[in-house]
């Protein structure tokens, strides 16, 4: 019997998304539904427990259920074709002598579903942000107020933070795909800013799961005004962090396995911001040699 | 914080049945004088003093049934909140720490105290002067919390204290601030050398100097107060070009006679700019756009443009081809393909954003359609043909003026569609 769930799961972190689980037996679909990247264990202050049992939260609907098979079916063909085809779906001579890649680019809406806009209003902030086209419809824009009074709840400390991240890449039957960089060795985004550094966070999949809230950092400066700015930045250069404190141990990303790419500013200037994204890609810089920026041995022993 | 909190039932107890010291007891969570009345503090001395405190001990419960305390109201006068806003600065601030460094060899409630203070240090404006910061790690005693034996080293040894001095480092940390020697002899002397504090320095001054010089757009700290010298920077930073010549069309001067004020009006032209604007056809009108924002760090600046719209596809202007037969000898036109090797074509795959070429910038002291047409003026100087093109000023309502109209609750988008030929 086919059941198609949909699992309307507060994950805390990431703007309470939406989890549709289709899974062929109702014992997998259970087995799959915690959201391992997108939850946290972060709960806002004077808010109860979430308590409400799994079952409650299924919403049961015939229509809805058809499209999601369709869709998942239509993706596993497209998966198998692929494969048939050559690594991610392309000639393998393609493959092969790939220099640059565009990962993501803006220039319809749809584009803009792939990403997920956050601000501190999670935790009780008053910054906003939202993302749009911009004028000429080819580009992304990222815009809105950031605002760092701290909210009244007596624990937290920090506020103010606005930040844009992509969407975990899913394949059919919403099994975890992760982007492979391998070949590459830089980061190429072609941006347009008004003055503010952003950081630049990239989530990849880690072995434990305590290591979920990891994430690899650099930042991203912009120089505002009415030119576009090529930023290419190493990927030996992100430092790893953990809920947004460096780590003293550090070690290169696993650039096979990135889940996710964010931006996020937090730069304690109370105003508004924008970013306009042209497009993001991956390329390789023959000039970079360096495998890792800072020092892998232990310290602060 | 939470030393306070452990303190607040015993307050509490205290003034029980009395809703309105329970209520003063709460006002006072976010001080720290509380655990300096003498009924409150905790009996217990710091471990190197073998005297007995001379503050009375705490009472014990049978004493406090049998004779309820008169002073269930407890007088306390916040030291930071006896200096008016007006003379709230430095010397002030090290003034409030010398009396309480005076008032108690002990350094009673010392924790609850820097708490306190780091509160108050932006109101202060010492939020960024290492001297506080070690002036303020000077309170906790010395040699005090260093673990000496094995055991106090395998715990946490003073927690409440070594939380305390990481919160120090913590809004160091926050505000940018480089811990120096002093900073770190502070800490070896307060907590020794394995503990949390002295980790976070050590933390500090390893990540801090990586990443002092990254900004490839430096921000000169402070800023400028002369409204033109930060015209001009940020009118450099964002020209992208070095080239490009700053010229100050106006200073800001007031009439003396007439009362009439003028704006400073400084713009930025490249060479490039300047071709681009003398292919320009004058059919097409150029636009004055504006305001768009800049952050100087945490500093908003507007800036305009003298730009024009993308020609439409079809009448894009051809590049003249340079015929071969123009020279027999060599080629006037090289078409080489320099490719490296097989494969490697470092063009990224995407349509290209095409957008109206930007003639000019410029930054304004008050944001009205006449300052900029006398920009647009200056600018004729040095670009004749901008007098035979009509200029359109697209404005968008202006921060100043945003700010008048939230009182309004109204929000209107002035389209200042002026097509005028200026003309000397």
């Amino acid at each position: 019997m086919i059941l198609t769930f949909k699992f309307l799961r507060k994950a805390g972190y990431s703007l309470g998304c939406q989890w549709t689980i289709f899974c062929p037996l109702a014992r997998l679909s259970f087995a799959q539904c915690t959201p391992r990247m997108h939850s946290s264990s972060y709960r806002r202050p004077g808010v109860l427990p979430d308590n409400t049992p799994p079952w409650k939260n299924v919403d049961f609907n015939f229509k809805k259920s058809i499209e999601e098979v369709k869709k998942h079916f239509g993706l596993l063909k497209k998966e198998i074709v692929d494969h048939w085809t050559g690594p991610e779906g392309r000639p393998l001579i393609e493959h092969l002598l790939e220099q640059t890649r565009v990962i993501w680019e803006f220039r319809s809406q749809q584009d803009l579903e792939q990403w997920v806009v956050s601000s501190d209003q999670e935790i009780g902030g008053k910054s906003e942000t939202y993302l749009k086209l911009s004028k000429n419809s080819q580009t992304a824009l990222l815009y809105g107020t950031l605002n760092t009074s701290v909210p009244h709840d007596g624990e937290t400390r920090y506020s103010g933070y606005c930040s844009l991240r992509s969407k975990m890449p899913q394949g059919a039957f919403n099994h975890r795909k992760h982007h492979d960089w391998s070949s590459f060795n830089a980061l190429h985004l072609r941006i347009r800013g008004d003055g503010r550094p952003w950081m630049v966070n990239l989530g990849t999949e880690m072995y434990f799961s305590h290591q979920k809230d990891d994430l690899y950092n650099y930042f991203m400066f912009t120089r505002g005004g009415p030119y576009w700015q090529d930023v290419k930045i190493p990927f030996s250069k992100f430092f790893l962090s953990s809920r947004g404190r460096i780590q003293d141990d550090q070690h290169p990303a696993w650039l096979d396995k990135i889940n996710t790419l964010g931006f996020t500013l937090g730069d304690k200037a109370d105003g508004p911001f924008q970013l306009e994204i042209d497009f993001i890609g991956v390329c390789i810089d023959r000039a970079h040699t360096e495998e890792f920026a800072y020092e892998k041995y232990k310290r602060n022993p | 914080m939470k030393c306070v909190r452990v303190l607040l039932p015993l307050l509490a107890r205290d003034s029980y049945g009395d809703p309105l010291a329970l209520g003063q007891a709460w006002g006072l969570r976010r001080t720290f004088s509380c655990a300096q009345t003498p009924n409150m503090c905790l009996s217990r001395g710091f471990r190197t003093s073998m005297r007995k405190p001379t503050s009375k001990p705490a009472p014990t419960k049978r004493e406090e049934e049998a004779q309820p305390n008169p002073k269930s109201l407890v007088t306390f006068e916040d030291p930071f909140k006896r200096f008016d806003q007006d003379c709230r600065n430095k010397a002030t601030f090290s003034h409030v720490l010398n009396v309480f460094c005076k008032k108690d060899v002990r350094r009673r409630g010392h924790v609850e105290f820097i708490y306190a203070a780091l509160q108050k240090m932006p109101e202060f404006g010492v939020e960024r002067d290492l001297r506080v910061y070690n002036a303020l790690l000077d309170i906790f005693p010395k040699e005090v919390f260093v673990p000496q034996n094995s055991i106090q080293r395998m715990f946490n040894h003073y927690p409440r204290q070594q939380e305390c001095g990481v919160q120090v480092l913590e809004q160091m940390e926050r505000y940018g601030i480089l811990p120096d020697a002093e900073t770190k002899f502070l800490l070896l002397q307060i907590f020794g050398q394995k503990s949390h504090p002295f980790l976070k320095y050590r933390r500090m001054m390893y990540w801090f100097p990586k990443f002092k010089n990254i900004n490839p757009y430096p921000v000169p700290y402070p800023l400028p107060c002369d409204p033109v010298d930060i015209a001009k920077l940020s009118l450099q930073r964002i020209s992208a070009d070095l080239d490009a010549r700053i010229t100050v069309y106006q200073m800001p001067s007031v009439e003396e006679k007439t009362r009439i004020t003028h704006p400073y009006i400084v713009g930025i032209q490249s060479p490039d700019q300047q071709s681009l604007l003398q292919k320009h056809s004058p059919d097409r009108p150029v636009y004055v756009e504006g305001p768009f924002p800049l952050w100087l760090k945490k500093t908003c600046v507007y800036y305009y443009l003298l730009r024009a719209e993308l020609l439409p596809p079809g009448e894009k202007e051809e590049e003249e081809d340079i015929d071969p037969e123009r020279n027999f000898y060599f080629p006037m036109q090289l078409d080489l393909d320099l490719e490296r090797d097989l494969g490697d074509d470092d063009s990224f795959d995407v349509n290209e954003v095409e957008e109206g070429p930007v003639f000019a910038m410029c930054m304004v002291g008050s944001e009205d359609q006449a300052t900029l047409a006398q920009w647009i003026r200056g600018l004729q100087e040095t670009n004749p043909i901008l007098g035979h093109i009509p200029v359109v000023f697209r404005l968008e309502s202006g921060p100043l003026k945003i700010q008048a109209e939230t009182e309004m609750e109204e929000t209107y988008e002035e389209e200042a569609l002026q097509s005028q030929k200026l003309k000397q």
